[in-house]
């Protein structure tokens, strides 16, 4: 573990620490007042991010690898979607026959069927089920439940994108790489929706869209949309060059930052996508 | 007739339809020097071409469409349609505009036709004037351009261009989710779209180009040299 890096990324989340770190003991009680400056809900997300991408790259060459990836990201999001629905906490926003409830149990069947077919594919070598998902305080409000939504939803779009030329390498066996991004799709629709929902009740997310704009968290984990490792192939989402073209400027007409920024989604390493799913759930 | 085509875009991407256009036409000259003792055939389709760059010139298409339904629509929205949600159709044109000029770039620089010109694109066989109209044909073309995506994403033999698209490819399903969501929330992932083993649908490149040509003169796409294996 490189501790520089670390505190190199840590930098980037809080421009301030800098003046205030002088050893690694600083930098872990930091991390305590760094959690304090996010949304509850967010807060472990964000203190992952910033070991996440000191230690993060794509490490997976077997389709099979790939497929169980997959297959535990879709684990966590049957059953965090699965939790919301039977929580207490949300049974006044999530109430039968809102459309609400209907849009999360869509979301919720579709992991269920992503879960099945990954499964089916991987046979005798798909891994188990974790035992348990621990969200912790994830269920306590709506907001903090969709602030995790769009975290799992955003980070899937991420995740899947990020192995797709690993599955093209591995020769597509079966088609699998048009199935993944088949999926790819319905996460990314997932995504969107969430990201509305949200939009509706969080002022954090007041003025967000379905789509991306930079790499703005609004509230839910920064690390969801920085980039990953290395940040040459996962950029950031605030990425608005594609193969060393300044899109804003070198396309005959000018964009801004944001405009070319949600005009491309930009894809993560499984490394730091397993490890922002673990800085959120533990399993 | 009501007619999308580029008559209308600003000079600097005037500009840049000039500068792109003069590696295709010297490649016309080219062509017309050919042995005058053989017939040069009229070409009756606008070929994508085959392979990756194939591929490529194929999401060209579909993006350059988009944009100038998107073009059209806003430019000249239906008195229904509220402030805020064209704005929304605003900001998704941005979005199909970058991305076709970003293919067109990219095609050019490979030596190929990424020329936005000699396209002439027109939705007058369509009705565009309430907005439950705008939004059902918005929501068809975004719907295509998914389905494409999930259909011709694995052709790709280069893992560059296939990452260009995968790229694209969510942001597509965004746009969806965007305009299904002003026509009927509960929508945005409906059995339409998402099948029963929770997959996005597909569509082949033939299928689309098929839809697309109802929107395109002089010539029609065609995806006859296209990668489908």
């Amino acid at each position: 573990m490189n501790l520089f890096k670390i505190i190199a990324d840590l930098e980037k989340v809080d421009p301030e620490m800098t003046a205030r770190l002088t050893h690694r003991r600083s930098a872990l009680t930091l991390l305590g007042d760094l959690s304090k400056k996010f949304a509850l809900a967010a807060a472990p997300i964000a203190i992952g991010s910033a070991f996440n991408k000191a230690m993060g790259q794509n490490t997976l060459s077997a389709v099979n690898d790939v497929l169980n990836f997959a297959l535990t990201l879709e684990y966590l999001e049957e059953d965090f979607y699965a939790q919301a629905l039977a929580a207490p906490t949300l049974a006044a926003n999530l109430t039968t026959g809102s459309a609400a409830r209907n849009a999360i149990q869509t979301i919720k069947n579709h992991e269920t069927a992503h879960v099945t077919l990954l499964k089916g594919a991987l046979g005798t070598a798909a891994v188990a089920r974790p035992a348990s998902f621990n969200f912790g305080t994830a269920f306590a409000t709506y907001a903090s439940f969709l602030t995790f939504a769009q975290a799992f939803e955003d980070t899937g779009v991420r995740a899947y994108k990020g192995q797709a030329g690993t599955l093209k390498t591995a020769g597509n066996p079966n088609n699998v790489l048009q199935t993944a991004l088949q999926i790819h799709s319905v996460e990314a629709r997932h995504a969107a929706h969430v990201r509305y929902m949200r939009r509706a009740v969080d002022p954090l997310a007041a003025s967000q869209y379905g789509w991306v704009t930079n790499a703005e968290a609004n509230g839910a984990p920064a690390a969801v949309y920085n980039a990953g490792n290395p940040a040459t192939t996962f950029p950031a989402e605030s990425n608005f060059t594609q193969a060393a073209l300044d899109l804003r400027t070198q396309l005959g007409t000018t964009y801004t930052a944001a405009e070319v920024s949600e005009a491309f989604d930009e894809a993560l390493d499984n490394t730091t996508v397993l490890a922002i799913a673990r800085s959120a759930a533990t399993f | 007739m009501p007619n999308a085509s580029f008559s209308s875009v600003e000079p600097a991407r005037r500009r840049f339809l000039r500068s792109a256009g003069t590696a295709v036409a010297a490649s016309l000259v080219l062509a017309a020097c050919g042995d005058d003792n053989t017939p040069t055939p009229v070409p009756t389709v606008l070929s994508l071409g085959s392979g990756d760059m194939g591929l490529l010139s194929y999401f060209l298409r579909l993006k350059q469409v988009q944009a100038a339904f998107y073009e059209k629509v806003t430019t000249a929205p239906p008195a229904s349609l509220p402030a805020a949600e064209l704005d929304l159709l605003k900001e998704i044109l941005l979005h199909k505009q970058i991305q076709r000029d970003y293919l067109a770039n990219l095609l050019s620089q490979n030596s190929q036709n990424g020329l936005l010109t000699g396209v002439e694109i027109s939705f007058s066989s369509l009705s565009l004037t309430t907005r439950a109209e705008v939004l059902e044909a918005a929501r068809k073309f975004e719907d295509l351009g998914v389905a494409a995506m999930n259909g011709a994403g694995k052709y790709f033999s280069s893992t560059t261009f296939l990452a260009v698209a995968s790229r694209l490819a969510s942001v597509e399903a965004r746009h969806a989710t965007a305009v299904r969501d002003l026509i009927q929330p509960s929508s945005f992932a409906a059995s339409d779209v998402v099948d029963a083993e929770g997959l996005g649908v597909s569509s082949t490149p033939t299928a689309v180009v098929t839809e697309l040509n109802k929107y395109v003169s002089p010539l029609p796409f065609s995806a006859a040299s296209l990668p489908n294996s």
